[in-house]
C-alpha cells in the first residue's frame, strides 16, 4: 500500500500543484490631462536632475534620476514625470495632479526584476536653511529643490515617507537608450504588450530615446510587429490559433488575434505612424525577423523617413541586419539609396555593406579596439541586448558605445543620466 | 515539429529516469528467494473511445458574434503496455483527443476554429492491489495510470481561407480505470482520464470504454 500512497501523493502534486501566475498590475489610474497644468516649462526644466534619496533609500537606492517626457495626441501634449532608480530596475511614472493647489505629482512605481509595485505621491518643495516650503516655480539662491512624498505597496494608499533632494543636473552627453521590443518584454509584466502601439507610446516614459521592433511578414505580405516565429500564449491571448505567424493573412490575424494585454498585432506602418505622431523617439531599429525579400520594408522605411523629415522630426529609421540571410536580402535590393542599415555581424561585413551603424552582441565584451576603429570611421556603435545591471553600468561608465539596447531601458536611463563625466 | 533543445533534453533525461524506475523494481524482485524464475510477462494492447470535455477556459476572439462553442469531443486511444512480474507497468499511448471548437461571425464573415491533439505519452500504470486479495477483488481490478510526453496540437481556422496550424507541447495524463475480465485474453475497461497540454494551456477530461487484449505473454 505504500507504493499506492506514494503514487497518489505524486499524482495529487501533479494535478493540484500550482504553477504560480505572476502579475504586477498598475495600481494607479492616470488622468492624463492634456497640457502641463501648473508644471510650466521652466518648472519642468528645474525639476529634471539627479536626486539623493534621503527617505526610502532602502527600497529604491541612494540616488535617482528625474526626467520629464511627453506624448502627443493630435494637438494635445501630455506630460509625464519619470524617475529612474538603480535598485532592482525600479522606476516611477507620474503625472501632474490638476486637483491640487500646489505642485503635486502622483502615479505608480514598479521594480522590473520582480512584481513589486505601488502608489506614490510627491509634493514639489524647496529647502532653504532647514526651512521647507512649497515650490512656486521660482528658485532663490540657496534653495534646494526636493520632492517630498509617500509611497505604498500595491494599491494601498501611500503611507511610507519618500524624499528626494536635488543634487545635480542630468548627464547631457548624447546617448541612445534603445528599448527592446518597442519598450520592453511582455514577460516583464509591463502594462502593455511588447511590439504593440501602446508600448511604443509608453517607451519614452520607460527612459527610451529609441526602440527596436521585430518585423515579420504575414502570408499576404503585410509587414507586422511580432517577435516569435509562432503564435503562442507567451505573446497572445488564448484563441485556439497556433503555428507560424507567416501562415496567417493579416485579415485573419487582425480579426482573431490579440496580444497578451488585448492589443491588435500592429502593422509596421501603424507602428512608424505612431512613432511620428505620438512620440518624441528619435531612433527606430527594424529587426529583420523574416527571411525573404526586403523591398516592402524598405519602401515603408523610406516613406516614413520622408514623413519624419516633413514633420521636422529628428528620427532615424534603420533596418537591422542580424544574419547572413538578412544581409543577402539587403544585397538583393534593387537600390540601396536612402536605406540606412544597422549590421549586427562582424566589422568586416559592416564595412563591406558600408553600414553606418555596427551593433555587436554585448556578450562579445567591450571590444575596445574594434569599437574605436569603427567610430573613427564615423560609424555609430550600439551594443545589444544588455540587461545585466553591472555590465550596463560598466559599459556606460567606460563610455565607448554610443547606445545600449536593453529590456531594462529604465536601468540604462538611470546609469546614463546619473553618470558624472 | 521540433522541440526546443532544452525541452528535448529534459524529456530524454526523464525517459532514462523512468527506465531506471522499472529496473529498480525488477532488481528488488530478484532478491525474492522463494522464486527462482521471473515472469510471466505480457504485452497488453488497449483500444478505447469515449467522450471528452474541454476543462480549461475557452479563448474566443472578442469580435466573435453569434458565437457557438463546443467543449465536447470523441477521443480515441490506443495503448501498448508491458506487464512485468511486478506491479508497475510501462508502455506507450497515443490517440486523438479533440479539445474544443467555436464558430460564429467575425466582422460579418463566418469563422470556425477547431483545436485537437495527438498525445504521444510514456505511460506507467499499476493496479491498486497486486499479490493481496483474490482475482475478483475490486482493488486488483482498479488501476491508476500516469503518463508524460508530447502533445502534437493542431488547429484549423476557416475564415477567409483555411489555415492549419501545428505546434508541439510537453504534457501529461493521469487516469484511473476499472477492468472487467471477459475471457483469458480479453477484458473490458472503463477509464477516467485527464489530458493536459502545458504550452497551449489545454486540458480535457475524458471517459472511455476500452477493450484490453493480452496480445503476447511469456
Amino acid at each position: 500500500m505504500k507504493a499506492v500512497a506514494y503514487l497518489m501523493i505524486g499524482l495529487c502534486t501533479l494535478i493540484f500543484g500550482c504553477r504560480e501566475e505572476y502579475e504586477a498590475p498598475v495600481p494607479y489610474q492616470f488622468v492624463s490631462p492634456p497640457g502641463a497644468g501648473r508644471f510650466t516649462t521652466s518648472i519642468r526644466q528645474a525639476m529634471e536632475g539627479v536626486y539623493a534619496v534621503t527617505n526610502g533609500a532602502d527600497r529604491f537606492g541612494s540616488q535617482v534620476a528625474l526626467k520629464w517626457t511627453y506624448t502627443l495626441e493630435g494637438a494635445d501634449t501630455t506630460f509625464y514625470l519619470s524617475i529612474f532608480a538603480g535598485q532592482d530596475a525600479a522606476f516611477f511614472n507620474l503625472e501632474g495632479r490638476p486637483d491640487s493647489d500646489s505642485l503635486v505629482v502622483a502615479g505608480f512605481w514598479r521594480k522590473l526584476v520582480n512584481t513589486e509595485t505601488g502608489l506614490v505621491r510627491f509634493s514639489v518643495r524647496t529647502r532653504r536653511n532647514g526651512q521647507i516650503r512649497n515650490f512656486s516655480g521660482v528658485s532663490r539662491p540657496g534653495d534646494t529643490l526636493m520632492l517630498d512624498g509617500t509611497y505604498g505597496d500595491n494599491s494601498v494608499q501611500p503611507n511610507r515617507r519618500l524624499t528626494l533632494l536635488y543634487e545635480r543636473p542630468l548627464n547631457s552627453t548624447p546617448y541612445e537608450i534603445l528599448a527592446h521590443r518597442a519598450g520592453g518584454r511582455t514577460s516583464d509584466l509591463l502594462p502593455t504588450s511588447e511590439n504593440s502601439l501602446d508600448m511604443i507610446k509608453l517607451a519614452s516614459r520607460l527612459g527610451a530615446t529609441g526602440i527596436e521592433i521585430d518585423v515579420r511578414y504575414t502570408k499576404d505580405g503585410v509587414p507586422i510587429l511580432y517577435h516569435d516565429n509562432k503564435l503562442n500564449l507567451r505573446l497572445i491571448q488564448k484563441n485556439g490559433l497556433i503555428g507560424a505567424v507567416e501562415e496567417y493573412t493579416y485579415q485573419q490575424l487582425s480579426s482573431h488575434v490579440r496580444l497578451i494585454n488585448g492589443e491588435k498585432i500592429p502593422t509596421l506602418e501603424e507602428a512608424l505612424e505612431t512613432v511620428i505622431a505620438n512620440t518624441t523617439l528619435r531612433f527606430v531599429w527594424l529587426d529583420t525577423k523574416y527571411i525573404g525579400p526586403m523591398d516592402k520594408v524598405q519602401a515603408i522605411q523610406q516613406k516614413y523617413r520622408q514623413r519624419a523629415i516633413l514633420a521636422r522630426r529628428d528620427l532615424r529609421i534603420v533596418i537591422g541586419l542580424p544574419s547572413t540571410e538578412a544581409v543577402e536580402s539587403y544585397r538583393a535590393l534593387a537600390s540601396k539609396e536612402n536605406t540606412p542599415i544597422l549590421c549586427e555581424l562582424d566589422t568586416a561585413v559592416t564595412r563591406s555593406l558600408n553600414a553606418r551603424i555596427w551593433a555587436p552582441r554585448w556578450t562579445l565584451g567591450p571590444q575596445t579596439e574594434e569599437v574605436k576603429a569603427m567610430q573613427a570611421e564615423n560609424r555609430t556603435v550600439f551594443v545589444w541586448t544588455l540587461d545585466e545591471p553591472q555590465f550596463i553600468q560598466q559599459y556606460i561608465n567606460e563610455g565607448q558605445f554610443d547606445g545600449i539596447l536593453s529590456n531594462y531601458s529604465t536601468l540604462v536611463a538611470y546609469y546614463h543620466y546619473t553618470r558624472q563625466p | 515539429m521540433k522541440l526546443s533543445n532544452a525541452l528535448r533534453k529534459a524529456a530524454w533525461l526523464f525517459f532514462v529516469f523512468t527506465l531506471n524506475v522499472a529496473a529498480w523494481a525488477q532488481a528488488e524482485r530478484s532478491t525474492d528467494s522463494t522464486r527462482s524464475e521471473r515472469g510471466p510477462y505480457a504485452i497488453v494492447v488497449s483500444m478505447g473511445g469515449g467522450v471528452s470535455y474541454y476543462a480549461m477556459t475557452l479563448g474566443v476572439p472578442v469580435e466573435l458574434e453569434r458565437g457557438r462553442t463546443n467543449r465536447l469531443g470523441v477521443p480515441a486511444t490506443i495503448r501498448v503496455m508491458w506487464y512485468p512480474d511486478h506491479r508497475l507497468r510501462l508502455g506507450l499511448e497515443t490517440g486523438h483527443v479533440p479539445m474544443y471548437r467555436y464558430r460564429g461571425q467575425v466582422n460579418g464573415l463566418p469563422s470556425k476554429v477547431a483545436v485537437s491533439s495527438v498525445p504521444v505519452l510514456l505511460v506507467w500504470s499499476m493496479p491498486l492491489a497486486w499479490l493481496s486479495g483474490t482475482e475478483r477483488s475490486l482493488a486488483r481490478r482498479l488501476s491508476l495510470a500516469a503518463g508524460t510526453g508530447a502533445y502534437f496540437i493542431s488547429s484549423r481556422l476557416d475564415y477567409v481561407g483555411t489555415v492549419n496550424g501545428k505546434t508541439t507541447s510537453l504534457g501529461w495524463m493521469v487516469a484511473s480505470s476499472y477492468t472487467q475480465p471477459i475471457n483469458r485474453t480479453l477484458r473490458a475497461a472503463v477509464e477516467l482520464k485527464w489530458y493536459n497540454s502545458v504550452a497551449t494551456d489545454d486540458a480535457a477530461f475524458a471517459v472511455q470504454l476500452q477493450l484490453v487484449w493480452r496480445a503476447f505473454s511469456w
